[in-house]
């Protein structure tokens, strides 16, 4: 039904996001080529699969190849730093659509079609979607109160202090890269059996925006935040249809308007709500 | 500014169809990008598609009934189609669809139709993997690997060319067409004498000119889309490169000659539309989309329009929304469309002869035609 | 194969590059801010200079015109989008203007329509010959202005009063502000002068490829982002070597490197390459 079909977009999207989340949210280490290992987790699931392999296989591969790329993607945030680092992944996002283009085995421009069905049925898909977005949510809450999650915010906040308190930078930075991609490389695998189709454009830099404006639109960093932005911008344009001309439009002002008036993206407006609510309480 | 005033009408026309579902009408789901990198395109098919529309619904309608296009917009992006297909056939229980959009889009929604069993037309999306999705998805437009051999017999035999360069826009479409033409090329005593790759997002073509020039070749086969190609000839041409220019389908647009200028002078190309074709139905067509959009008739309407005509016919034959005899009718069916007398095969292609239109004085013009009817059989597994 | 064919392609394409960089890198040099929407300023400038032509038949009326106008409109967009941002994290202004880029694209195809509009009757389109290679007259031409305009600036910025104050601001802006320099006003003509080059460089593109379509900018704009890392972020002289290097190593790899990897890939594999080895970029400040 359309809307188990929407609820399924919105449950990947919510994992796509979450990873992020680890490495640019709690990590501090901006990234514009996101998309590309969602695509290369898409890939691996794709070919795996059509190869004949099992499905409840392809998630861990497409798992554990995106994170190893993302491994040595890491390294390059040990060189570079702030905007280098910005444009450093960005440009990762290009040779990843580039390089894609020009190979055959992963179907050029053309792309994978006849991807299998995972064979459980449209229902079951979307729940297997939403345990695994409750699985990443509560791996999120869970490393956002742990040392990790302290290392991590030292380390956005200001590296060389972080490094000065004898936090192990390179260590961390690496382990949320490994953590963020390979969670990318999970929401690509489902994606790709939900569309049952991947072709490069699925995966350029306008994805790697998108991914990262449900980061900041829910408030760089929050869980719960994000959970909402993902949920609400993956399938918007699909709600939008009657504005159908001017919703991309909608899109940019909206990206633009949270930045202007509030930087902290919905988090910090629930905060705000959330204060004045308390508040309230107490004074009368 | 009519593009201005259109785009009003059309956000106007897709809200209304949204809400104004209504039981008197025979609903057609129709997903096209409206928004994004492919808008120009979404654009031109769905003007077609709704010129067709109300030309039958001025007409009468189907069994007694309106036609109503159900329009969604995908981006042309294959995330966005699969719900849109979805809701499509759920929701608004249409009952059959036709893609108005590119390949990968319509890849991903062919499987949910199929699985569905609603039948559904592709208007220009060109993979062959498409209609490969099952016996309830049919294509009006022509295979790119057919336009490929057509294009290999006009440059052989009807203009005697044996040295060509062919220039490969590295998609799906111009794969298919470089294809298509080698397979056959033998045959007309064509030799290759190099082949060069670009993308669709290329707009400079120096290094490409200069190689060529050194080629110096009779004629160069061109795989690529208008917008690709009008710098493209242009380019070629201010580089000193006179060698004639074969082409197709994709160029059909009166938007390449407004680019290439004096260029596209002498372009030659295998497509569907006859500009010069006195047929009445083709006349009005032309007139009614300039009105509309402010721009010529290109491929992409003619191909929304065919669609829609081929949708209405097979409803009619049908004599009801039963989406079983829908499928069937449009097995059976022979419809007269603009882009020529339509029928398809077991696999769902479509067989017509093709038209050869050349640039002259700053338009299309009639050339001849390619009838070879062995030629032109599409695959049919 | 033509070698300096090739080449003199690679030069002229890096020159187009150069123009949309040079601006690229001033505004960040000034303000630390990627300046993504710059590519929405260069396809405000292809479609006005295309119109203007258009309606009033003369190509350089409408090309000095839109030139100044569109800097003026770069001066009102700084003061309006990016003035209040920048007391905020580096990140704001960055996604701000991702969603600016995104809107205007929009707002173009909205007004314009998303179909492609071409000159009536394009000029410069003639061929000469130049020591072997045949070049439209338009490329020339596009060579002159990068030369003109970006060698004007170097002669300005080091010359004249403001050139002076620009660059010390550029250098330490607490420290200018002490010895009296109007930061705004410095500010201010610097994203004139940065939006001013990018609208030359649109109304050539234009003329080139005689078609403007809302999505032109996105190509050209990623690339110009990948320039100006490679030239050292900030730093002019960096960015006009390396614009010119991107122009003649793709001109080269269309023919050579094409099965490995895609033309608009090759800026990022080799600004990775060079990232790796010094992080601050070819051409670092300091």
């Amino acid at each position: 039904m359309y809307e188990i079909s929407l609820l399924t977009v919105m449950c990947f999207s919510v994992i796509f996001a979450l990873s992020l989340n680890l490495i640019t949210g709690f990590c501090g280490q901006i990234s514009l080529g996101h998309a590309a290992f969602y695509g290369i987790g898409a890939y691996t699931a794709a070919l795996f699969t059509t190869d004949g392999g099992s499905f409840w296989l392809a998630l861990p591969l497409a798992m554990a190849v995106a994170g190893f790329f993302g491994f040595i993607v890491g390294f390059a945030s040990l060189r570079v730093r702030h905007d280098f680092l910005a444009i450093t992944t960005m440009g990762v996002g290009f040779l990843f659509t580039g390089f894609v283009r020009q190979q055959e085995f992963l179907g050029g421009e053309e792309g994978i079609a006849g991807i299998p069905d995972p064979g459980i049925g449209q229902i079951p898909y979307m729940l297997l979607c939403a345990v695994l977005a409750a699985a990443v949510i509560a791996f999120s809450l869970y490393v956002k109160r742990s040392w990790m999650g302290h290392a991590f915010d030292a380390i956005a906040t200001d590296e060389d202090t972080a490094r000065t308190l004898g936090i192990d930078v390179a260590r961390y930075k690496l382990t949320a890269f490994v953590f963020g991609t390979a969670l990318a490389g999970l929401a690509g695998a489902l994606f790709a059996h939900y569309v049952k189709f991947v072709e490069v454009e699925s995966f350029d830099f306008i994805e790697s925006i998108s991914v990262l404006a449900m980061v900041i639109v829910g408030g760089i960093g929050s869980v719960w935040g994000v959970v909402v932005a993902a949920a609400f911008l993956s399938v918007m344009p699909l709600l939008l249809q009657v504005f159908a001309d001017f919703k991309l439009l909608f899109y940019g002002v909206l990206l633009f308007a949270v930045m202007y008036f509030a930087p902290g993206g919905i988090d910090s407006l629930m905060r705000m709500l959330w204060r004045r609510i308390s508040g309230r309480r107490t004074a009368g | 500014m009519t593009s201005w005033k259109f785009s009003i009408a059309a956000v106007a026309a897709v809200a209304l169809t949204a809400s104004a579902a209504s039981a008197d009408t025979i609903k057609i789901g129709f997903n096209t990008p409206q928004t994004g990198f492919a808008a120009a395109d979404g654009k031109s098919v769905l003007t077609g598609a709704q010129i067709a529309i109300d030309t039958v619904n001025a007409a009468g309608g189907v069994n007694g009934k309106k036609l109503e296009l159900i329009v969604y917009d995908d981006q042309a992006k294959p995330k966005f189609a699969v719900p849109i297909a979805t809701k499509l056939i759920q929701q608004d229980k249409v009952a059959m669809g036709i893609s108005g959009s590119y390949s990968a889009p319509t890849r991903a929604s062919a499987g949910v139709y199929q699985n569905a069993k609603v039948p559904y037309v592709s208007a220009f999306a060109v993979h062959p993997d498409i209609t490969r999705a099952g016996n309830y998805v049919f294509r009006t437009g022509i295979l790119g690997s057919v336009l490929g051999k057509a294009a290999a017999k006009l440059v052989g035999e009807k203009l005697g060319k044996k040295r060509v360069v062919i220039t490969i826009m590295k998609n799906d479409y111009g794969k298919a067409l470089a294809a298509g033409f080698k397979s056959v090329m033998a045959n007309y005593g064509i030799q290759v004498v190099k082949e060069y790759q670009y993308s669709l997002r290329d707009r400079q073509f120096g290094p490409i000119v200069s190689s060529i020039k050194g080629d110096n070749p009779d004629a160069i086969f061109d795989t690529g889309y208008w917008f690709v190609a009008a710098p493209f000839v242009s380019q070629l041409r201010a580089g000193g490169v006179k060698a004639v220019v074969v082409a197709q389908e994709g160029y059909d647009g009166v938007k390449f000659i407004e680019i290439a200028k004096k260029a596209a002078e002498g372009v030659i190309i295998v497509t569907a539309l006859d500009r010069d074709s006195k047929d009445p139905a083709v006349r009005k067509f032309m007139t009614e989309f300039k009105k509309r959009t402010g721009y010529g008739a290109d491929m992409v309407g003619a191909s929304g329009h065919a669609a829609v005509m081929v949708a209405a016919a097979a409803l009619k034959k049908a004599g009801s929304t039963d989406r079983a005899a829908i499928r069937d009718a449009l097995a059976t069916i022979k419809v007269d469309a603009i882009t020529g007398t339509l029928s398809f095969n077991k696999l769902g292609e479509v067989q017509k002869s093709l038209k050869v239109q050349e640039v002259r004085g700053g338009g299309w013009h009639y050339h001849s035609e390619i009838t070879d009817a062995k030629l032109l059989t599409p695959p049919d597994k | 194969m033509n070698y300096s064919d090739l080449l003199v392609q690679g030069l002229v394409e890096g020159c187009i590059y150069a123009l949309i960089a040079v601006g690229l890198t001033l505004v960040y040099g000034l303000l630390r801010i990627l300046h993504i929407a710059h590519a929405g300023i260069f396809t405000l400038g292809a479609y006005v200079g295309l119109l203007l032509t258009n309606e009033t038949g003369s190509f350089a009326a409408a090309f000095v015109i839109t030139v100044v106008a569109v800097g003026f409109f770069g001066m009102a967009f700084y003061r309006l989008f990016y003035e209040p941002l920048l007391d905020k994290p580096p990140h704001v202004a960055l996604i701000a203007s991702i969603g600016l880029f995104v809107a205007m694209e929009e707002i173009y195809r909205i007004v314009f329509g998303a179909t492609s509009i071409s000159f009536l009757a394009p000029p410069l389109k003639e061929t000469v010959e130049v020591a072997g290679v045949r070049l439209e007259e338009g490329r020339i031409v596009v060579v002159i202005l990068a030369v003109v305009l970006i060698g004007g600036l170097a002669v300005l910025a080091g010359r004249t009063r403001i050139g002076i104050a620009w660059r010390a601001t550029v250098s330490d802006a607490a420290m200018a502000e002490s010895f009296g320099i109007d930061l705004a006003r410095v500010r201010y003509i610097n994203f004139f002068v940065a939006s001013a080059l990018a609208a030359a460089a649109g109304i050539m593109v234009a003329l080139l490829l005689n078609q403007v379509i809302p999505t032109m900018g996105g190509v050209p704009a990623y690339k110009a982002l990948a320039i100006i890392v490679l030239g050292g972020l900030g730093n002019v002289k960096g960015t006009l070597i390396a614009a010119l290097a991107l122009g003649v190593i793709e001109s080269f790899g269309t023919i050579y490197l094409d099965d490995v990897l895609d033309r608009d890939a090759i800026a990022f594999a080799f600004l990775i390459a060079v990232l790796m080895i010094r992080p601050q970029g070819l051409f670092s400040r300091r």
